[in-house]
């Protein structure tokens, strides 16, 4: 029966002329949205192979000219690549990119906001962190049309769109009571309706990002596919709450343009307002001071730590005995030895500073992260950040290993300033190498996410079909 | 603020140093949550936003409601012009805004006003009629935009259906859409390749060394020497300003390219606000509240001029003071020479120019819409 009712629904609304000027506009956004989101991914890899081979060329110099060193040429000590201080502070230093994920072109994120290389080198952890990509900042306000744009507020609106006439239309029309009274229940009506709507939305979204990802090459990749998957899921379950949302307000019995305001309220409320208000409360509750205090606090550190140059670096020796040669007047008079010295007191007395702005935005998070179950748009937009590798989680992972690799970097350079080694070659300078999150703590964070969509779609859903017993057929 | 504009996606802090330009760095926006990009409810938004949706929702039915109930007929029948009747209608719902708006207006004002918070709205007081005529105009277009759908929609659910998609494509996907293809028609590079022709056109030894041989042959000249010892000013400081004014020219041409790419994209912006009249007061809204790119830019220049300013002071004072052969450390008496930093933002009509385009539209728009509110009102059939 369920099938008689699907085929007879496709013929009907296959014979209607603005469900394919309809559904063809929405390809044409999703078809945009993924060359937007395409054309961007393009753009990082560009700038990060573009640093790699700046650091290529720049470590191919250094090696040229550390053999003509070797052979007697002359070069300034400021410019001696031979000295550990000068390549590690200067010359020398790697790039750490984050390349973007297989998915990334289907959802934008945080990735155009959130720097994606940094220069590492032995100077302050802060000052290397700082870097930004160059973008028009009206770009960064009115955000990008990706395919996560289409999904999150124009895939509701579709669904909305199939859907909020879908019983009300026949009962207007005269024609339900007609339908109901062959030997079929409302219900089963209502849901062979949905079902086939549901369908065809959430098949087109699908399929077409999958050609998205088809045309960017990585689905051949195997663990592009577990996160297509994982994609694919997301968007069910977005639409299925939005569809379980549309047949619960079905199940009312009001008229058509009833429905059609309570559903357009309903996403006005969830996709635009909530978010924008939920994020006014996380601001207004744990508030980030401007940078620029942090700005001032690093100036005055770094002030304080050059004029206690020498206290400093007693302190250094201090928590590196292994590093005090027996020699300190010597080593003192050591420019850059003091450097090392005052730039490890200049992150040591700006940490707490920096520590307050890390504990603010994290309390944010936490706030959002429990607030988002309240908005199924909050909680598709992280979950399709997750999936896409654009989210601030994966930032985060990234900045940690950052500084991981910062600090190897001064482990490796650091004892070679204090002995005075020189660097022999460019072979043994460490490499960054970006440590990709598992699936499974992706799967798991995309997951929660789909559950918090799915338990409320469920409840409408049922509560959907309960009420349909109660639906006035006539009057 | 009403508009905070892109100021949580400008850089807070800039070093000021020697022999450097340096970015604006820090984002506001990047120690937020990914909930900040949905956007923030500030009054610009809700103006924008949320209020030509309720003059979608009083306005769709103003005549296909009544078409559909029969009372468009008896109006009719009562003698009054279809003319008049939109604009008693536009009247009406401009009248329903008006009562909440007008107060709400009046209290933000005094609150800028008493809490001297304001900013750049409360200092100048014409960029705040600016801003409330912007607004007007807007819910103006909004309005005779409404009524003429409502006039000619077949029933009040076409209306709806249709003003709803207006709203939505203009106030939600205009921007986005329109911010990708301006990027897309004049793209900007990334910060690595800029950087790399910065420092290109930065160490190229050859125009340096152009640069000084001409100065040194002009001092020579006027001084009527022939070695750098012999001139009555130390050339080190001279030829540090020259490396200074060759970095200038370096860093103007470079930034100035990317800040005209920027324009272009904004322009882009304003053009389609021929098609999306939100562009247009997003566009105004954030020039009159001082919170542009272009007031950035202007900051940004008067920032640089400043630092230029205390450049030329150290090494011309370099010039005049340094011996040969000694190492020369100005007192405090030469910083306090160097003037404090000040800066004014550029009146209300900077801002009106700066923006034409978008002005322009606006106006069309207005012109447009009531011109067509009207023939759709004419032509609207009772039944």
């Amino acid at each position: 029966m369920l099938r008689r009712i699907v085929l007879h629904e496709w013929r009907v609304l296959s014979a209607d002329a603005t469900v394919w000027v309809v559904t063809a506009a929405f390809a044409v956004s999703i078809g945009y949205g993924v060359w937007n989101g395409v054309r961007w991914t393009r753009f990082q890899h560009g700038a990060i192979a573009e640093a790699h081979a700046e650091e290529a060329a720049r470590y191919d110099r250094i090696a040229a000219q550390l053999i003509d060193l070797q052979s007697g040429g002359k070069v300034s000590p400021f410019a001696d690549p031979r000295s550990p201080s000068v390549f590690a502070g200067r010359l020398g230093p790697r790039y750490a990119s984050l390349p973007p994920a297989p998915l990334a072109p289907l959802a934008i994120g945080q990735s155009d906001l959130l720097p994606y290389y940094f220069k590492v080198s032995t100077d302050a952890r802060e000052n290397i962190v700082s870097t930004t990509e160059i973008e028009n900042p009206a770009r960064l306000l009115a955000g990008r049309f990706d395919l996560a744009f289409v999904v999150v507020f124009l895939y509701p609106l579709l669904i909305l769109a199939v859907t909020y006439n879908m019983v009300s239309a026949e009962k207007e029309q005269g024609t339900l009571p007609m339908v109901l009274s062959q030997p079929i229940a409302l219900g089963t009506l209502t849901t062979g309706k949905v079902a086939l709507r549901a369908s065809i939305v959430i098949g087109l979204v699908v399929v077409f990002s999958a050609v998205a990802s088809i045309l960017t090459g990585v689905l051949a990749d195997g663990g592009a596919f577990a996160r297509f998957l994982l994609w694919m899921a997301a968007v069910a379950a977005y639409g299925l709450f939005w569809f379980a949302l549309a047949a619960w307000v079905t199940s009312l019995g009001r008229n058509s343009t009833t429905n059609a305001t309570i559903l357009a309220s309903a996403w006005l409320v969830l996709v635009v307002m909530t978010p924008s208000v939920f994020n006014l409360i996380v601001t207004a509750v744990y508030p980030v001071p401007s940078r620029v205090e942090m700005v001032q606090a690093m100036r005055d550190a770094s002030d304080e730590a050059n004029k206690a140059g020498a206290a400093a670096l007693a302190r250094y020796y201090d928590d590196h005995p292994e590093l005090a040669t027996g020699d300190p007047a010597q080593a003192m008079n050591d420019f850059n030895i003091l450097r090392v010295a005052v730039n490890d007191d200049v992150e040591r007395r700006v940490r707490p500073v920096v520590q307050r702005y890390e504990e603010r935005i994290a309390a944010q998070q936490r706030l959002i992260d429990r607030l988002r179950f309240l908005s199924p748009a909050i909680l598709m937009q992280n979950a399709l950040n997750d999936v896409a590798g654009t989210g601030t989680d994966r930032h985060r992972h990234f900045l940690a290993q950052v500084d991981d690799f910062h600090r190897q970097w001064r482990a490796h350079f650091v004892p070679m300033i204090f002995a005075k080694a020189s660097v022999g070659s460019v072979e043994s300078v460490p490499r960054f190498e970006f440590r990709e999150e598992t699936d499974a703590t992706i799967a798991q964070r995309v997951m929660t996410a789909i559950i918090g969509l799915v338990v409320p779609g469920v409840l409408f859903a049922l509560l959907g079909l309960r009420r349909l017993q109660r639906f006035p057929i006539v009057g | 603020m009403i508009d905070t504009g892109v100021d949580p996606y400008l850089g807070v802090a800039v070093w000021m140093e020697a022999h450097k330009q340096n970015e604006f760095k820090f984002r506001p926006a990047q120690d937020r949550t990914a909930v900040q990009r949905f956007g923030e409810m500030t009054g610009a938004e809700v103006l924008q936003v949320l209020l030509p949706l309720f003059i979608v929702l009083m306005a769709f039915a103003a005549f296909a409601g009544e078409r559909e109930h029969g009372t468009l007929r008896q109006l009719l029948a009562t003698g009054v012009s279809r003319r008049d009747l939109a604009l008693g209608k536009a009247a009406g719902i401009a009248a329903a805004i008006g009562i909440v708006l007008i107060p709400a207006a009046v209290m933000a004002i005094a609150a800028f006003v008493l809490s001297s918070s304001g900013g750049l709205l409360a200092a100048d007081p014409a960029r705040i009629v600016l801003l409330a005529v912007v607004y007007v105009l807007y819910f103006a277009i909004v309005i005779a935009t409404a009524l003429a759908i409502s006039a000619r929609a077949k029933s009040s659910r076409v209306a709806l259906v249709t003003l709803l998609t207006f709203w939505f494509a203009n106030s939600l996907v205009a921007t986005r859409a329109v911010s990708d293809l301006a990027a897309w028609l004049y793209p900007t590079p990334s910060a690595i390749e800029f950087q790399k022709a910065l420092d290109a056109d930065l160490n190229d030894a050859k125009e340096m060394e152009r640069r000084l041989n001409l100065r040194r042959a002009e001092l020579f000249d006027r001084y009527q020497v022939n070695t750098v010892d012999a001139l009555p000013i130390a050339f080190s400081g001279i030829s540090m300003q020259e490396g200074e004014e060759h970095g200038n020219e370096v860093f103007d041409k470079h930034y100035g390219a990317l800040f005209a790419q920027y324009a272009r994209q904004d322009r882009v912006t304003q053009f389609v606000g021929l098609l999306a009249p939100m562009l247009a007061v997003r566009t105004l809204s954030m020039g009159l509240a001082g919170t542009d790119v272009a007031q950035h830019r202007d900051f940004a220049t008067a920032a640089e001029a400043y630092r230029r300013d205390i450049q030329r002071v150290m090494n011309g004072d370099i010039a005049a003071n340094q011996k040969k052969g000694q190492v020369y450390l100005a007192d405090h008496t030469l910083w306090a020479k160097v003037p404090e930093f000040e800066y004014t933002a550029p009146p209300a009509s900077w801002v009106l120019t700066n923006h034409a385009i978008a002005l322009a539209v606006l106006v069309g728009w207005l012109v447009a819409s009531t011109i067509v509110m009207f023939s759709s009102a004419k032509g609207a059939t009772a039944d």
